[in-house]
């Protein structure tokens, strides 16, 4: 008899502005330590969370470890899949100016659809 | 008798804004520090409907990069609020 494992993957779910809390900074290590593992990780954002793609910003300049500088070495960690909420970018007005290249802009149904692909979700 | 309101919290997140707003009035002061300054850019400071100074933490609104250009803030320091706590006849921090 095989044990059929199903093809698990983590969807990370951002929700939270990068300097308040240390929720983005959570987030990050995990999906860092899971691609470490190589396991199938994606990155969405959506509400404040949103802020965390914004281009330009320094958390030097309020003396909080600037962890979002990390979010360039996604590429050596497999890490491929940045998905970001195109009605949170709306609501706050923001334009796609992200700090990072490949983020894709979903719609609020297909960022849902897409979100629910993952057999495990984690929101931060 | 002037109030000068402290909003450290995004209104996309909580109310707390939302309900500064209902209780803010004319020659008060509203200055925003931490996510307060996300608020900015949020559409509920079109119903300001007092006269109402809108001021911002330099060091926050920069760690952001927040883009006042479209705004009525000015920005201060965190030694200028201070100061401001004291010009005014009360403080409520919103939080």
């Amino acid at each position: 008899m095989t044990l059929h494992q199903p093809n698990k993957s983590l969807a990370l779910l951002n929700s939270k502005a990068p300097y308040a809390n240390n929720a983005g900074k959570d987030a990050l290590d995990i999906a860092l330590v899971f691609g470490s593992f190589e396991q199938a990780t994606a990155l969405f954002f959506q509400g404040d969370g949103v802020y965390q793609l914004m281009q330009g910003q320094d958390g030097d300049i309020i003396s909080v470890k600037d962890y979002l500088k990390t979010f360039s070495a996604f590429e050596f960690y497999d890490i491929e899949d940045v998905y970001v909420c195109q009605q949170s970018l709306i609501e706050r007005g923001l334009a796609s100016d992200f700090h990072i290249e490949q983020v894709q802009v979903l719609n609020q149904h297909d960022f849902a659809s897409k979100l629910t692909t993952h057999s495990t979700i984690l929101r931060f | 008798m002037t109030t000068l309101h402290i909003v450290r919290q995004s209104a996309f997140t909580t109310s707390d804004f939302a309900q500064c707003l209902q209780t803010v009035k004319d020659s008060d002061c509203i200055v925003f520090t931490d996510d307060g300054c996300y608020n900015l850019t949020h559409p509920c400071i079109k119903q300001l409907s007092v006269q109402v100074e809108l001021k911002a933490i330099i060091e926050h609104v920069n760690a952001r990069a927040i883009n006042l250009t479209n705004t009525k803030a000015t920005t201060i320091t965190m030694n200028e609020l201070v100061a401001l706590t004291f010009q005014t006849d009360r403080v409520i921090t919103w939080q």
